[in-house]
């Protein structure tokens, strides 16, 4: 009863920090290139800060031991790397003035984007039993999907790009395809149970993130790119999407030491 | 020195079984699962050789689908007792299988 309260309201708290921060961006839009830039960095700190600090506290609930505190562990250095990455790249905005492509910045976030899927394995690894054919081939089938659908739309825009340029650039919804089979098979396989939550948002939140890149890839590379573009939105709601996740877990998975049942080791 | 029974026995087997199953994920899941058993049945994790109905309804309504692997894992760890009547009740239970027409004793 106090689960569903607290996962209903958790929801609830989820819909509206989207619904803000979505119209935030376009009201700043509304008001200049400018305004867009600033009023989208100072939105980067707090989302990037967030996921950090929810993955330090469920890397420290977790420990070192167990498959999911190994999948923890990685998940922190995931968010620790776009989290230098986005800093990187604020750095780059206030001192150039504008955001440079490709940059040290992508190197971290690429680099990032192993620790998830490593992350994604270890997590589901205890599970993996019930992983069947039929998942694998429904996971694979809408990665499949995705990545076919952005390589088709930016096939055109190859042509007369720098080389360097365009593959960073493709390289982000290639990485996005791959992380997205795991996340499926995840929210496939913990379908009903309370972790389950995590799993639907890392989904939508790597539709969002393969989305955005693609319009990112579009915009860079005819240089209509600039901090704050419509794309930033879901770049947020990513890292949003995400530090909720992570969050429900850290409810679901709560240090009882503090709860009403006075000593835990009676349990045992 | 008070003599453990067969049951006791039994029921530390079941005990150390599922604490190394959940401790092989992790240790808060061992905690949760501990916890919930307590706060919706009243029930510590030796009871469930008797309540193994509970047992499953906690990694279910945890893991949905994906606890079908735990209980594989308990399983495996207690098998070579499954020649003891209340293990092999108790895995029976809990196999996803037969949850649904298991009666407790």
């Amino acid at each position: 009863m106090q689960n569903n309260l607290q996962h209903s309201n958790l929801k609830k708290f989820l819909s509206i920090t989207i619904a803000a921060t979505g119209l935030v961006l376009l009201i700043a839009n509304l008001f200049g290139k400018d305004t867009a830039s600033i009023i989208s960095l100072t939105l980067y700190i707090p989302v990037t800060v967030s996921l950090v600090v929810v993955s330090i506290i469920i890397s420290k609930r977790f420990g070192f031991k167990g498959d999911h505190g190994k999948a923890w562990i990685l998940f922190l250095i995931f968010a620790i790397l776009w989290f230098i990455a986005e800093r990187i790249s604020l750095y780059y905005n206030l001192t150039l003035g504008e955001e440079l492509f490709p940059s040290e910045a992508d190197a971290f976030w690429l680099a990032g984007y192993p620790f998830l899927f490593v992350f994604t394995i270890f997590y589901i690894k205890p599970m993996k039993g019930m992983i069947t054919k039929k998942i694998i081939f429904v996971a694979l089938a809408i990665s499949i999907i995705v990545l076919t659908s952005t390589l088709y739309i930016t096939y055109d825009q190859n042509i007369g790009t720098n080389l360097l340029e365009f593959s960073t650039a493709i390289a982000y919804p290639i990485a996005d395809a791959i992380i997205l089979v795991p996340a499926i098979i995840g929210m496939m396989l913990f379908l009903g149970g309370r972790v389950n939550f995590l799993w639907s948002l890392m989904c939508i939140a790597i539709i969002f993130e393969t989305i955005a890149d693609t319009g990112y890839l579009f915009a860079a590379l005819d240089d209509t790119y600039y901090q704050g573009h419509a794309v930033d939105v879901l770049f947020i709601w990513y890292y949003v999407i995400f530090t909720f996740g992570v969050y429900h877990h850290i409810t679901i998975f709560k240090d009882h030491r503090k709860d009403p049942y006075k000593n835990i080791e009676d349990l045992r | 020195m008070l003599d453990a029974t067969g049951i006791e026995i039994k029921k530390a087997l079941m005990t150390i079984s599922l604490e190394e199953a959940l401790l092989e994920i992790g240790r808060p899941v061992l905690d949760e699962v501990a916890y919930s058993l307590y706060v919706n049945y009243q029930c510590f994790i030796p009871d469930c050789l008797d309540h193994p109905e509970y047992l499953k309804q906690v990694l279910q309504e945890l893991y949905g689908d994906g606890c079908s692997n735990i209980i594989k894992s308990i399983h495996k760890h207690l098998d070579g007792f499954a020649s003891m009547q209340e293990i092999e009740e108790f895995l029976l239970a809990i196999s996803p299988i037969t949850i649904h027409s298991y009666q407790p004793r």
